[in-house]
């Protein structure tokens, strides 16, 4: 059995090896945001700080990725919830996957061909005569509000949140429920002792990979935004694409920063959940 | 209880079914323009011109070929992982855990621009290998994960047997791991084809403009093509995954026991 124990270890070798790109980039990426070509320097982490256009896209990608991310949460916890005796089942899963087999940016095409003020919606509702033409109808897509966005991003991952909460619920024992009830325990009980400590660590690790992953992704809100107020992801290519290569240095040093900023929420979760668990094998829930 | 699936149906097909009904019929029908009256007129020209563009084609090549090559290192990279993260125990092992997960919560737009000079150097910018290493960065640990839950659904005790029994490593790969863990391979491929599709960013700067992936017909399209000829393309984009997950299947059948097991239930 040692033999066989010793000889596992080297099973990690592939996955240390995947870890070295990450890694590598990431570290490479922070360097070059703070070398002007031979010496240390924190000259572009204080042009960031000066610029208006970069605080602006700061607080705009914060804004869309908590609220995309939530409102995922929220209603994919509540579709899971209510359903998920239902979604056990073949169809009714493939139904909710359905999304999951486009990338994000042919869901924000659809998102277009649906909601645009010359999209379907809006003619359908002009054939109805609710609307009299299409400049009436509201501005979805493209618009500095980012509703598009949002709208896409939360339509893409609430099957997503399904996903990642459906094994957990299926996991839960009936009994749980029966116990709440026999000692005359309501709805809200139910979820607040038996499901949400279950649940706490995957809906943890969901709310981080959506909110990473919505705050830094490029090609929806390529796709759907507006040139102003722009996410991070879109200034940061744009700055290292661009004409000119001055620019570049910004690039490394936004994307460094929030690189470093989602690892310290990261850090901060798994410290957070660790601590949870370790109180909980003690025998001090709560 | 009846009727909580009755709202379940009609909320998901509203939400999710009819999304990507919208897509296929608008591909299939001219541009619509309802309020003039003109509905679903069929017509294939949209198909016609799309695949009539030969940037499809290639770009078509390109997205498959990464998506292969990406996919068979996930597996790789997936299920050694999986299984000595099932079959350790170590102290520090939720850290592991927590560090394979790290790379998705990390912008892989940060990753990609740091890696960008390292391959200018050794010459792997605007390769198909330089875009296939940039993508595992978004898609290995979805596999790790997945393998892991599936090695520990298997059990130890499935994992000690043939270890018992004298198996080597390879053998028990192949007649026991892999036939049992075919879900775990099914949502793999999905998972992986699919990101791999999804990557326009990281895809143009790793490739420089040299290997032209789909993404990229599909972001300038966007411009000067009609609703239907997008709408085409959105459904090329869903059958491409489609496509890859049959090849995966009919590999799938090669392993041991696919056809036994079929006799023995009848």
């Amino acid at each position: 059995m040692k033999w066989f124990k010793t000889k596992t270890i080297y099973l990690f070798i592939p996955s240390f090896l995947f870890l070295l790109l990450p890694l590598y980039g990431l570290g490479a990426a922070i360097a070059q945001s703070l070398s002007d070509g031979n010496a240390f320097t924190l000259i572009y982490y204080k042009e960031l700080l000066q610029s208006d256009r970069f605080l602006t896209s700061v607080g705009f990608s914060l804004y869309i990725a908590l609220v995309s991310s939530l409102l995922s949460l929220l209603i994919g916890l509540w579709v899971t919830r209510t359903c998920y005796p239902l979604l056990e089942k073949y169809t009714p899963r493939l139904i909710v996957w359905l999304p999951m087999l486009f990338p994000h940016f042919v869901w924000g095409y659809m998102v277009i061909l649906l909601l645009s003020e010359t999209g379907v919606l809006s003619q359908v509702l002009q054939m109805t005569g609710l609307l009299a033409e299409s400049s009436d109808f509201p501005v979805w897509t493209r618009d500095p509000n980012g509703i598009g966005i949002i709208l896409t991003y939360v339509w893409k991952e609430v099957p997503f949140v399904i996903l990642m909460l459906l094994p957990v619920y299926s996991s839960i024992k009936p009994q749980y429920y029966d116990l709440v009830q026999t000692l005359g325990g309501n709805g809200w009980d139910r979820f607040r002792t038996v499901e949400w400590p279950n649940i706490l660590p995957v809906i943890t690790e969901s709310f981080l990979i959506i909110f990473a992953f919505t705050i830094s992704a490029y090609e929806v809100p390529a796709l759907l935004g507006t040139t102003f107020p722009e996410m991070l992801s879109v200034l940061s290519y744009e700055w290292f694409y661009g004409s000119t290569w001055e620019e570049r240095p910004l690039a490394f040093a936004a994307m460094s920063a929030l690189s470093i900023f989602l690892l310290i929420m990261t850090l901060a979760a798994y410290l957070f959940l660790n601590r949870k668990r370790w109180r909980a094998m003690r025998g001090r829930i709560s | 209880m009846r009727h909580y699936k009755i709202r379940f149906y009609v909320l998901a097909s509203f939400l999710f079914l009819f999304p990507a009904l919208l897509l296929v019929l608008q591909s299939l029908s001219k541009t619509w323009r309802f309020q003039r009256g003109e509905g679903i007129r069929f017509q294939l020209d949209s198909f016609q011109v799309l695949l009539s563009d030969p940037n499809l084609w290639s770009a078509t090549g390109w997205s498959i070929t990464i998506g292969l090559l990406v996919l068979l290192i996930n597996l790789v990279v997936g299920i050694t992982t999986g299984k000595a993260l099932t079959s350790l125990s170590f102290r520090g092992k939720s850290f592991i855990e927590a560090v394979m997960l790290a790379p998705i919560l990390v912008p892989v737009l940060a990753i990609a621009i740091g890696l960008h000079l390292f391959m200018i150097r050794i010459g792997l910018a605007d390769t198909a290998l330089g875009v296939v290493l940039i993508h595992l960065v978004p898609t290995v640990p979805y596999s790790i994960k997945i393998f892991q839950n599936a090695y520990q659904q298997l059990g130890r005790s499935m994992l000690d047997q043939p270890v018992i029994l004298g198996s080597n490593p390879w053998h028990q790969l192949v007649t026991i791991e892999l036939p049992l863990m075919k879900p775990a391979i099914r949502s793999v491929t999905f998972l992986t084809i699919v990101i791999s599709l999804s990557q326009y960013a990281i895809t143009s700067i790793v490739g420089g403009g040299t290997i032209i992936t789909l993404p990229m017909v599909f972001f300038p399209f966007l411009d000067t093509a009609n609703a239907s000829i997008m709408a085409a393309f959105s459904v090329w984009f869903a059958m491409i995954p489609f496509f890859l997950y049959m090849i995966v299947e009919a590999l799938l059948w090669l392993l041991p026991y696919s056809k036994k097991m079929r006799r023995t239930t009848t």
